[in-house]
């Protein structure tokens, strides 16, 4: 599903990644952990496009991302689905409007799109919310959306960097547990946090890195 | 549908966030395109002037002072015989004489002293539409000058000349003029729209983390930077209408212009609808300058 091969990436001086080497696979459960600085953003946006490896190769189902045009990234990204931290949400649109947004960049019609978002937001206990405008939510009510908005065109991949870094312990559980819910359905999620909660919630692969490199890959204890 | 619906509710919304830079820049337009709409109506009017003239390009032949009837005559079917000749009109040198007690009363007096008619018979030739070019009524007009019984031609088409040099000077400068105000127009337009563009910058990000495409993104300011232009040319449009019919109303008559004043034309329709969209282009063009960094990026 997605191979990384030699890559390094710097900023600058500064080597955000140096020479990672990394497969996942469909399915898979990857928790990207270590501290501030190790470079599990970089990883996830040279996977999602946002930036290029100064070396290496990354395929994302079987495509180069290195070597896509800029025109091509959008596609890329309409096959996966990205939960960050702070939510990124349009607060003066409602729920719907936000969640909607994916399917009306790609075209899809008003009724599939209407059919999408109340499944989804069922799906991450928001049905009664979607004519709710997303700055008026709470922190993990935004979260939610954020993370419906990621599946409502189901992604084959889930990237999320630091999902829980903005909650507290009990929202963290509620989120992870969402997580967990995705991924059992055959989600391939990718999940980026220093949040040992989680890493103990999830129970998945667990690929730690530091300073720019992999220290340690391990299946985490089911 | 939904994305139509969907993109024009973004520029329209984008415009009603940004509304005070959007009333600027659609003032702004409208002033400038105004100034060269004034231009323009100057230029429409001169070309239609000169048109008018052109269309009516005459002569007038004086003849002798003593010659003979029958030679006038002669003369008269001649020119009446040529091709180039659209009209001819006779003027005895009684009725010179009458016209001009008719024309200038006041100096009556002057000829009225004199034993003999000083005035001398004339005619007025108009010239065919197909033989008005310069050279050939430069030509005709020499040919009757040779012929018998001729003693002078006057004959306007050197001030016609001067005025078609100077519409075409005009119109270069006119061209000049609205090149410069184009460009400031460009100008006002892309920086109202980079400002709306920073304004939802982070919309933007979100836009492109979803898989937007890069026209996704860029339609909804091309579409603000039209409606903005479009407004700026639709009214600049009323401002030179009104400006125009106060003109006509507050000169007609007053004799400031010779009569002049009543021969003035506005635009076209199409020429009216021409600014408008001139208008829509220039904004839609300042657009794209905008966002052209945007559609570029990742």
């Amino acid at each position: 599903m997605i191979q990384l091969f030699h890559v390094s990436k710097c900023y600058g001086r500064c080597a955000a990644l140096n020479d990672v080497t990394l497969r996942i696979d469909k399915g898979d459960c990857v928790l990207l952990t270590g501290p501030s600085g190790a470079g599990k953003t970089t990883l996830l946006k040279l996977i999602f496009g946002a930036e290029f490896p100064d070396e290496g190769q990354i395929l994302v189902q079987n495509r180069n991302v290195a070597r896509l045009r800029a025109s091509d990234i959008p596609y890329l990204r309409r096959t996966m689905g990205f939960v960050l931290q702070d939510f990124k949400l349009l607060p003066h649109k409602t729920v719907f409007n936000n969640v909607a947004l994916p399917l009306i960049i790609q075209g899809a019609s008003t009724f599939d799109t209407n059919r999408k978002v109340k499944e989804v937001l069922a799906a991450v206990g928001l049905g009664h919310k979607y004519s709710a405008l997303t700055g008026g939510l709470s922190a993990g009510e935004q979260q939610r959306v954020c993370i419906a908005r990621a599946l409502v065109n189901t992604p084959m991949i889930l990237l999320a960097d630091e999902p829980t870094g903005n909650l507290d312990a009990h929202l963290t559980e509620e989120i992870t547990e969402l997580f967990q819910s995705i991924h059992a359905r055959g989600t391939t999620v990718m999940l980026a946090t220093h949040n040992n909660q989680v890493v103990e919630q999830m129970k998945g692969r667990i690929v730690q890195l530091h300073s720019g490199r992999v220290l340690s890959d391990q299946e985490g204890q089911v | 549908m939904k994305r139509i619906m969907y993109l024009l509710g973004e520029a329209l919304s984008g415009m009603r966030a940004n509304r005070t830079s959007m009333m600027i820049g659609v003032v702004t337009t409208a002033f400038t395109i105004t100034s060269f709409g004034v231009f323009a109506l100057l230029y429409v009017n001169l070309k239609n002037m000169v048109g008018e003239v052109q269309d009516d390009v005459q002569f007038i032949v004086y003849l002798d002072e003593d010659l003979a009837h029958d030679r006038s005559q002669a003369i008269k079917k001649q020119l009446q015989s040529e091709s180039a000749v659209a009209s001819l009109f006779g003027t005895t040198q009684k009725a010179a004489l009458e016209d001009f007690y008719q024309q200038f009363p006041s100096e009556s007096l002057l000829l009225e002293t004199l034993d003999e008619n000083p005035l001398p018979a004339s005619l007025t030739v108009t010239v065919r539409p197909g033989f008005q070019a310069p050279d050939t009524i430069s030509a005709f007009v020499a040919n009757v000058k040779a012929l018998e019984g001729v003693q002078y031609i006057r004959y306007s088409q050197e001030w016609i000349d001067t005025l078609s040099l100077f519409v075409r000077y005009f119109e270069l400068v006119a061209l000049v003029i609205g090149c410069i105000l184009a460009l400031a127009t460009v100008t006002i337009i892309a920086n109202v729209i980079r400002l709306s563009f920073h304004a939802r910058r982070e919309e933007i990000e979100i836009l492109r983390l979803i898989g937007a495409p890069s026209h996704f993104i860029a339609i909804p300011y091309l579409v603000e930077g039209s409606l903005l232009g479009m407004l700026g040319g639709g009214i600049s449009l009323v401002l030179l209408k009104g400006g125009f019919e106060f003109f006509r109303l507050e000169f007609n008559g007053s004799g400031w212009f010779h009569g002049i004043d009543s021969t003035l034309i506005f635009f076209s329709i199409q020429e009216a609808v021409l600014l408008v969209i001139g208008g829509l282009v220039l904004g839609c063009g300042s657009s794209l300058f905008s966002v052209y960094g945007v559609m570029k990026s990742r």
